[in-house]
């Protein structure tokens, strides 16, 4: 019964926002003062609160084991604990929609009610919202329906969580991320008011900064959690693959990074305009079409939900509407808009519409990386995948040109040319220190890899560029940027330590029985596979292994384990990790061999910790920038 | 921004779009028109009863449903199972990576519509079939492998995708 409430109360929502909608457009001429907009926000709220309580009853049946509900039975199982009932909403394509939707009405009722009653553009934001919830909500309640009921008898049992979704890191991952997603249908929406009113005078950028930026956060914290736990859970020893769905999660960060520093430019004095608007359309357009790929299941990916082409259609359809609706609207408008002020070369603004074509290059380069074996496919019947080499390759010289000028536009001001005296005192230091750390890296460690040491340099340049900046500035007392010296800073550590980790971390397949112990390099003097445990677990059986390593000295117990579970019967390995603030030892158990031993994958992965430590600082960065107010 | 560069900003998506919808339409058909017959492997397995079974049993058309007891899918599909038991459908049912006694005990709280049963306790069978995981239902037609839904069969599934093979071998036949 509740099931059928909740069913009901995401109609009414459905059926809700439709009457607005009809309502705005019946009285589409009216003044927008009137009482028809505190009637329309009073329906969306109505609507939103709708959707809310229509969630929490999903919540009370996840938590209540309600297995006649078929989504619920095949995604959770009643030995579960009620942190993971809950999470097992979002472990597939329905709940995770819906919970998307609840994100998307959050969002924008939070906003729209804290916007100021006269504010001119409240009736257009409003009705972009209402089209964007409905899209989704429709799509959910005609394609993806969580509140099916097995009929005429229910199961008993649930079929249970993934196993290797029962993570605390990946129970929070998707929220996270989808607080992220979502959060720019603000700033999409408003940007699309602004253009529908046409009247270019009005300020919009402020009402929306401090929203983007959360957005922002949230984007890269779901991000970063994602990678965290794909590097302790999938045990492959990596932190990001390339994999088309991360890659689609990708392409509105870089599309949001983008829009944060020309946001911030215009709205300190309103210059790019034209690139803000396009960015804030770029990024929405980007998530929907992330969305498209993630649940089409048009590319075979770890993420991708059931292949169902009628759901492909829909959002196909849906994000292909909107997008081009909005580009439509923006090409329409642009030439009235394109009155700002002239880019000045050497100015603060250039580095950073240059930065904007460096990040809509990456953003097509990754695009053309996922859509290419598509094309290829369907034109020749040849399947290909693109992987890390193609990525690398690419990213290497764009990561060099932007460092470049991140570097160079340490010393920038806005507006203003830059000194050629100021350049030079800034760069040459820069050059000749960053080029002696290489060479003494280099002249240690032996090793050469042209990307890998792209990557250190363009990392290094920016460390020391900031170094010498936040020293000088120190010295002469003069104002420094904390929240861009922090984000950049992370962002040249982030360079730095994924170069450092793709040059010198390394993999040793082992072979050993029980008892047995082996050198392996002058670092890791032994490897001893002391005993193995065999135990069993609330839902699963274990296999532990109990390893010693002794590396540069210091002994460390590892236990590497393999373990079954009983209602999937799928097996699983967890990867033991002993993490030093430079190198990581990963160590996984294999299969038994015909001769009782044991296969282990060893692998040192350097820097590792860095990578967080540097997604740390650029949320932190964003922090300190999101509280700066407007000079 | 020139006309062009307008017009270009539009275009550019509207051609990624009209691409993908196809890409899209196109996997959707192949999934679904055309599948290669195979032939049924040998096997050597038993029954419930410790019966030895063989290709003997698989004459004529029939369908190859893997089933379990673990399987929760499985509970969702066996009312339309037990539908086409009733129109003189034959299903065999190959019990996979199951527990005999569980296995039994299923069948006989939730009903029987199989009329021949394999059990493949190791999964030996369902390994050269090629089966990922429960349900799973294999089309064959005269030992020969002509059809093969993963996942749950139900009425559209098999309107859409088993019907027509059948309809058409019957075709061929007359």
């Amino acid at each position: 019964m509740i099931g059928e409430i909740a069913h009901f109360f995401s109609l009414s929502a459905a059926l809700l926002l439709i009457i607005t909608l009809l309502l705005n457009t019946i009285f589409f001429f009216s003044n927008p003062n009137s009482n028809q907009l505190i009637l329309s926000i009073r329906l969306f709220n109505q609507s939103c609160w709708l959707i809310f309580v229509s969630f929490g009853l999903y919540i009370y049946l996840a938590i209540t084991d309600d297995f006649s509900i078929s989504y619920i039975a095949s995604h959770s199982n009643s030995q579960l604990p009620i942190f993971y009932k809950i999470a097992s909403i979002w472990s597939a394509h329905e709940g995770s929609m819906f919970l998307w939707i609840v994100f998307l009405a959050l969002w924008s009722s939070l906003f729209i009610n804290g916007l100021d009653k006269n504010n001119p553009l409240k009736k257009l934001t409003l009705i972009m919202l209402i089209l964007v919830i409905l899209g989704f909500l429709l799509f959910l309640l005609i394609t993806s329906n969580p509140f099916s009921r097995i009929l005429p008898f229910g199961v008993m049992d649930g079929a249970d969580i993934n196993p290797i979704l029962q993570d605390p890191a990946l129970a929070i991952h998707p929220p996270i991320l989808y607080l992220g997603y979502v959060g720019f249908v603000i700033s999409f929406s408003y940007v699309m008011a602004y253009l529908c009113k046409g009247n270019f005078k009005i300020e919009w950028e402020e009402d929306i900064r401090a929203w983007s930026f959360v957005a922002w956060i949230f984007l890269t914290v779901g991000i970063t959690l994602g990678s965290w736990w794909a590097y302790y859970e999938l045990g492959w020893g990596g932190y990001w693959f390339w994999d088309p769905v991360e890659n689609v999660a990708l392409l509105p960060w870089l599309a949001a990074t983008a829009f944060m520093h020309s946001l911030y430019a215009s709205s300190k004095s309103n210059i790019l305009k034209t690139w803000t608007l396009f960015l804030g359309i770029m990024i929405f357009s980007l998530s929907l079409f992330g969305a498209f790929i993630v649940r089409s299941g048009i590319i075979d990916s770890v993420h991708s939900f059931a292949n169902d082409p009628q759901r492909g259609l829909y959002l196909l359809g849906f994000s292909g509407l909107m997008t081009l609706l909005s580009l439509v609207i923006f090409a329409y408008r642009i030439p009235a808009i394109n009155s700002s002020k002239p880019v000045i070369t050497g100015s603060k603004e250039s580095f950073l519409s240059m930065n904007n074509i460096l990040m809509v290059t990456s953003i097509f380069s990754i695009f053309l990386g996922v859509t290419y074996p598509l094309i290829l496919e369907s034109f020749s019947g040849e399947k290909v995948s693109i992987g890390p080499p193609y990525y690398n390759t690419i990213f290497a010289p764009l990561i060099l040109i932007a460092s470049i000028l991140i570097m160079i536009s340490v010393d920038s001001l806005w507006q203003r040319k830059m000194l050629a005296r100021k350049f030079f005192r800034s760069i040459i230091p820069t050059f000749i220190l960053v080029t002696s750390i290489i060479y003494i890296f280099w002249s240690l460690i032996k090793e050469f890899s042209l990307l890998a040491y792209i990557g250190i340099f363009s990392g290094l340049i920016i460390l020391v560029a900031y170094f010498i900046k936040i020293i000088s500035s120190l010295k002469a007392k003069e104002y420094i940027n904390k929240g861009s010296a922090f984000a950049h800073i992370g962002l040249g550590i982030l360079f730095l330590s994924i170069s450092v980790n793709s040059l010198l971390s390394y993999q040793k397949n082992i072979n050993l029985s029980v008892g047995e112990s082996l050198r392996i390099n002058e670092s890791i003097e032994s490897f001893k596979f002391s005993n193995l445990n065999v135990r069993t677990a609330s839902n699963h059986d274990v296999i532990s292994a109990n390893v010693f390593v002794l590396m540069d000295g210091v002994s460390v117990n590892l236990n590497p384990e393999k373990r079954k579970y009983s209602t999937r019967g799928q097996i699983t390995s967890e990867t033991a990790i002993h993490a030093t603030p430079f190198k990581d030892i990963y160590l996984n158990i294999g299969d038994q061999l015909e001769d009782g031993s044991w296969t282990f994958s060893l692998k040192i992965n350097y820097f590792v910790k860095w990578i967080w430590l540097s997604s740390a600082l650029m949320v932190l960065g964003m922090v300190l920038a999101m509280q700066k107010r407007k000079i | 921004m020139s006309f062009l560069a307008r017009i270009f900003l539009i275009l550019l998506p509207v051609l990624i779009f009209i691409f993908y919808g196809k890409v899209l339409l196109i996997d959707d058909k192949k999934s679904n028109d055309y599948f290669e017959p195979k032939e049924f492997p040998v096997f050597q397995l038993n029954n419930f009863d410790g019966i030895p079974t063989n290709l003997d049993i698989i004459s004529g058309v029939k369908l190859l449903n893997v089933w379990a007891s673990w399987c929760i899918t499985c509970l969702v599909e066996h009312p339309f199972l037990s539908k086409l038991a009733e129109s003189q459908i034959e299903i065999i049912g190959l019990n996979y990576k199951d527990d005999k006694t569980k296995a039994l005990d299923w069948l006989k709280r939730h009903g029987n519509p199989y009329t021949s049963l394999i059990y493949d306790p190791r999964g030996d069978l369902a390994f050269d079939l090629g089966v990922t995981g429960a349900p799973e239902t294999f089309l064959i037609v005269d030992q020969k492998i002509v059809g093969h839904i993963q996942g749950e069969l139900n009425e559209d599934k098999w309107k859409s995708t088993f019907l027509p093979i059948i309809q058409n071998s019957q075709k061929e036949l007359n």
